[in-house]
């Protein structure tokens, strides 16, 4: 006869739950244990008369006991008790332990055949094991008593070495149990590698306080009459690796991980920003329209986009525990939790199954939680609100939902938050949001350089300062610098507002001479265009010479087709004549197994990066890039266009592509545009160092420095462990920049429109480098065209030489001053 | 003079006036709770009244008052789901017995039993007074309403007491610093909101001082 358990939680899904999960301890046998959880209409809750039910069938005349969650759990248990038979409430023990690692040890000592009392005895101390691991040293949990070691004569002793990978965890502990229980000895563990203190092997809870690792060595020490079968007993199951299959995971120990990225802080968008912290995300996800189907697919869906985004959260909180720290990761944990939150799924499957679709139940039942937060007066568990609306976010975003980015807005003060999406950073609002604090990002990565062409002031990888700035404390930054001041000093606020003016003033006059020319000190004269995402972005090109890239991408993202040569055509045209007369420059598609369109089908790739990408793609679908060139062509026998091809690696691709243009050409019939000007991107290494090459089939080459930078450092642009790493003044990425330049002639024209161009301090480098036109975003132009008319060409010359012979980028940065 | 008698029929009054101002007051209960616990209280007691009035309608004729008192606390254990439900049902529990085997109780008896269902309570919660409970509204009640009876005075003038005792002690909630259940996570932030608990036990008290002893066509 074994004790019955009986588990009793708010939530049906918890108890079943922790019942399977100490299920596992018994390989296969199966566990006495009943469920009284939950209420008969799948809400929350618990009922006295359902537990006493339960207890009824647990028990077997051995007794019973209960383990409870909390709140009215304890209260329905004990009024459960009250109203049972005298009979059977004698053999009942309303056990206080927490209610998983409780029932885990409850469950292993039942099926070892202790008594109700030593079951809940034992489960008690399941907590012993948690508290001794996450207490240092002398300040461990309370345990019981160890017993004096003349109390047990004549031991025998024997030593093993742990095998399995995750140590005398869970399963092998219970194993060590059940090895040793019933027999007549007093078995002892302790582990030597820890020297801790010996602990009787019958007892689970106690087993897991050795703290036991793979590789440490682990004491045997037996008494009684069966002693030696015990120890031989011991010794057996360890030589067997406790029954654990070694999966030849390492050892959970693991030396000081190496600091790989910015360690700090570092400049994201340049700038001064004060204001007061805003820690709520940038915007919220629209509810997309529901979507057919069974509360069955619908509890598929949301099931699969809580994975993906657990999965996603689970790799953010690596990575930073991994390059920062674990303190800083802990800020992810929140939204992990929320994401596994029991009560919570099981409110919104509770909506689905009620008719109710995956994404508006989702959006429901967190905007309920969210305003349980927002309501409580304190300031900790309110900042607790925006990690709601942030897993509310990520998780609409997976159902389908979009919005936040075309919404505008933003907050009002200087945003903190973890990492931004380039559509959050698309949508806020300067006006409103004077500063952005990241614990993430790069400043390569695509909010960065949309926060750049918002002339939003940042500063990225600043973990520290997200986790703790509370909401409405003030905040200083400097997002030429990095600096990040919380809660400044009012002398360091006046300095910050002196850096701010001064800027302000510079920008005055850089905006004032906007429209003049960007002509060296010496005389040379160097194009300054914009790069434009949209025709509202060309409004925003005041001063620009030239629009220098325009991505075409935007008639092609977010549609189930692809436009129509009349809807680019019209879109072409719009920014062409919102560029009054001056040069446009229209890339073809751009796009790789990164973001696939809905209408260009991918295989997937392992690296879309080396991929299937740019003209690759266009080649492979040549009816998108012969639609596209046909509508440009128009577009170009009314106004000055430069075509460019992105991510050319040979000339045979550039030749192929001027073949699909020559047909563009003839389909539209007007002949070759006169003002049409073809060129190339240069992002691929080889096509820099071959740049003669192609310097005979192209009228300009525009260096695209952010692709070039990581294809030349094999270092991802998106990824913010490298941000440090890719630096495009790495002076071997100088040298690529350089031998692109080399070719540049009268009849040849080689740009830089890259994120390296906005770089004021850079700006000189460049020339020197023999770059003769810097393309930006529309907002940083007028202060490029200042920066070059302080730019001397022969020390910019001298100054270009001395960088590409620089041993690393942090000399290249000290030569431009920084 | 507290000699009305109190039958089945005007419990049930009672219960179904209960019944009616939880259902009244159901936003306002899950608000308050919203503030300082899992913002359940208002759907909870709704949802348990509702089946209790159900369970009234179903009654037999000649069911006695302690039948129909521990019919009603057992719906509450069965069909409230948080920690009221235990509660509300033990103080319907534990009314029962002292209400003895008659067809009818009289005020005193009524007193008697109402208190030793609030013992009740205090003994499954664990709450004392002041721990920011529904016993801050329930042990006010039933000491106003036996300090009327025991003055002489009828039992609608001592319910009334009771009654504005009860919200008395609900209000002097407020202050509070929450020391049992969910709230009490909160601390000292409990302080400022008013117990959701007393809130729903001064309606209860306010359901019977609105039904109990009130002559009827008088």
């Amino acid at each position: 006869m074994t004790v019955g358990i009986v588990v009793v939680s708010h939530s049906r899904a918890l108890a079943e739950a922790a019942v399977a999960l100490a299920a596992e301890m018994l390989n296969g046998r199966e566990a006495a244990i009943e469920v009284a959880a939950g209420l008969d209409d799948g809400g929350f809750g618990t009922d006295a008369v359902a537990i006493g039910d339960a207890v009824a069938r647990a028990d077997h005349g051995a007794g019973v006991v209960v383990l409870m969650d909390l709140g009215s759990a304890v209260l329905s248990a004990e009024l459960a008790l009250d109203l049972m038979d005298d009979d059977l409430r004698e053999r009942v023990v309303l056990c206080p332990a927490p209610l998983v690692e409780g029932l885990i040890t409850a469950t292993v000592a039942a099926d070892s055949g202790a008594t109700a009392a030593e079951v809940a005895a034992e489960a008690t101390a399941a907590l012993a094991a948690k508290q001794s691991h996450l207490s240092t040293g002398d300040t461990a949990a309370p345990q019981p008593p160890e017993p004096a070691a003349e109390a047990v004569p004549a031991e025998i002793t024997a030593t093993f070495t742990v095998t399995p990978p995750h140590g005398l965890h869970a399963r092998p502990a219970a194993s060590v149990v059940r090895a040793v229980r019933g027999l007549d000895a007093e078995v002892r563990l302790r582990n030597l590698t820890l020297d801790t203190r010996a602990v009787p092997a019958g007892s689970l809870s106690q087993v897991a306080t050795l703290g036991a690792l793979r590789g440490h060595v682990i004491e045997i020490r037996a008494a009684g009459r069966q002693a030696d079968l015990a120890v031989q007993a011991l010794l057996d199951l360890a030589r067997d690796g406790f029954g654990e299959v070694d999966t030849g995971t390492a050892p959970s120990r693991r030396a000081a991980p190496p600091r790989a990225g910015p360690a700090g802080p570092v400049a994201g968008s340049p700038g001064i920003g004060i204001g007061p912290a805003r820690r709520r995300a940038a915007e919220a996800v629209g509810v997309p329209a529901p979507q057919p189907g069974d509360p069955a697919s619908h509890r598929d869906r949301l099931d699969r986009a809580v994975a993906q985004v657990h999965a996603a959260l689970r790799a953010v909180r690596e990575r930073t525990a991994r390059e920062i720290g674990d303190a800083e990761a802990g800020i992810f944990d929140a939204q992990l939790l929320l994401l596994d939150d029991p009560e919570l799924l099981d409110a919104v499957r509770h909506r689905i199954d009620g008719g109710t679709d995956a994404a508006r139940a989702w959006a429901d039942g967190l905007d309920e939680v969210e305003q349980r937060f927002t309501g409580i007066a304190d300031e900790y568990l309110r900042a607790r609100a925006a990690d709601v609306r942030d897993v509310r976010d990520q998780v609409l975003r997976r159902l389908g939902g979009s919005g936040g980015a075309a919404a505008g807005g933003g907050v009002d003060g200087v945003l903190v938050a973890a990492d931004l999406t380039a559509a959050q950073a698309g949508a806020l609002d300067p006006e409103r949001t004077v500063g952005v604090v990241l614990a993430h990002g790069s400043p390569t990565a695509h909010s960065s350089i949309l926060l750049r062409a918002k002339q939003i002031p940042a500063v990225i990888g600043a973990a520290q300062i997200v986790g703790s700035a509370a909401e409405g404390t003030t905040i200083a930054l400097d997002g030429t610098t990095g600096e990040v001041v919380v809660d400044p000093a009012d002398a360091v606020l006046a300095e910050f507002r002196s850096r701010a003016d001064d800027l302000a003033r510079r920008r005055t006059v850089a905006l004032a001479h906007a429209g003049e020319a960007a002509v060296t000190l010496d005389g040379t004269t160097v194009l300054v265009g914009a790069n434009l995402g949209s025709a509202a972005d060309a409004r925003d090109a005041v001063g620009a010479d030239l629009a220098g890239l325009v991505r075409t991408e935007f008639c092609f993202l977010g549609r189930s087709e692809p436009p129509t040569v009349d809807e680019q055509e019209a879109a072409y045209r719009a920014i062409a004549e919102a560029m009054t007369g001056r040069r446009v420059t229209l890339r073809t598609l751009d796009v790789g197994g990164d973001k696939p369109l809905a209408y260009v089908p991918m295989a997937p790739e392992a690296n879309p990066f080396l991929g299937v990408r740019g003209i690759r793609l266009a080649l492979d679908r040549r009816d998108l890039l012969t639609e596209q060139l046909e509508a440009i062509v128009r577009v170009a026998h009314d106004h000055p266009v430069d075509l460019m091809f992105p991510m050319i690696t040979t000339v045979d691709e550039l030749l192929a592509a001027r073949e699909v243009l020559d047909e563009a050409v003839r389909t539209v019939g007007a002949g070759r545009p006169g003002g049409l000007r073809v060129g190339i991107m240069v992002e691929v290494p080889a096509t820099a160092l071959k740049a003669a090459a192609f310097a005979p089939h192209v009228d300009f080459l525009s260096i695209g420095t952010n692709d070039l930078t990581q294809y030349a450092l094999a270092a991802e642009r998106g990824n913010d462990a490298l941000a440090a790493l890719a630096d495009p003044l790495d002076p071997g990425v100088l040298a690529l920049v350089a031998a692109a330049a080399g070719v540049a002639g009268d009849d040849l024209l080689v740009a830089v429109c890259g994120e390296l161009a906005a770089d004021e301090l850079a700006v000189p480098l460049l020339v020197g480098l023999g770059v003769r036109e810097l393309s930006v975003a529309p907002v940083a132009a007028a202060g490029i065209k200042e920066a070059v008319r302080r730019v001397d060409v022969p020390a910019a010359r001298r100054l270009a030489a001395q960088a590409l012979a620089a041993p690393d980028a942090a000399t290249v940065h000290r030569l431009l001053g920084r | 003079m507290g000699d009305e008698q109190i039958d089945a029929a005007a419990l049930q009054s009672w219960l179904r006036a209960f019944a009616r101002s939880v259902a009244e007051h159901k936003a306002t209960l899950t608000a308050l709770d919203a503030e300082i616990g899992d913002a359940d209280h208002g759907a909870n007691m709704d949802r348990g009244m509702t089946a209790v009035v159900a369970e009234l309608d179903a009654t037999e004729p000649g069911t006695t008052p302690a039948a129909l008192l521990k019919k009603a606390g057992m719906t509450l254990v069965r069909t409230v789901g948080g920690a009221s439900g235990p509660l509300y049902g033990t103080l319907f529990l534990r009314m029962a017995p002292a209400a003895g085997t008659a067809d009818s109780v009289d005020a005193g008896t009524f007193a008697k039993a109402l208190g030793a269902g609030v013992e009740g309570v205090v003994a499954r919660g664990k709450a004392e007074l002041e721990d920011k409970t529904m016993i801050d509204a329930l042990t006010p009640a039933v000491e106003a309403l036996e300090a009327g009876l025991a003055a002489g005075d009828s039992l609608q003038e001592a319910l009334r007491a009771a009654s504005a005792a009860a919200d008395a002690g609900r209000d002097a909630t407020i202050p509070l610093v929450a020391r049992k259940g969910r709230a009490s996570y909160l601390g000292e932030r409990s302080i400022g909101h008013q117990d959701p608990g007393a809130t729903s036990a001064a309606l209860l008290v306010a359901a019977a001082a609105s039904t109990l002893g009130v002559v009827v066509g008088g």
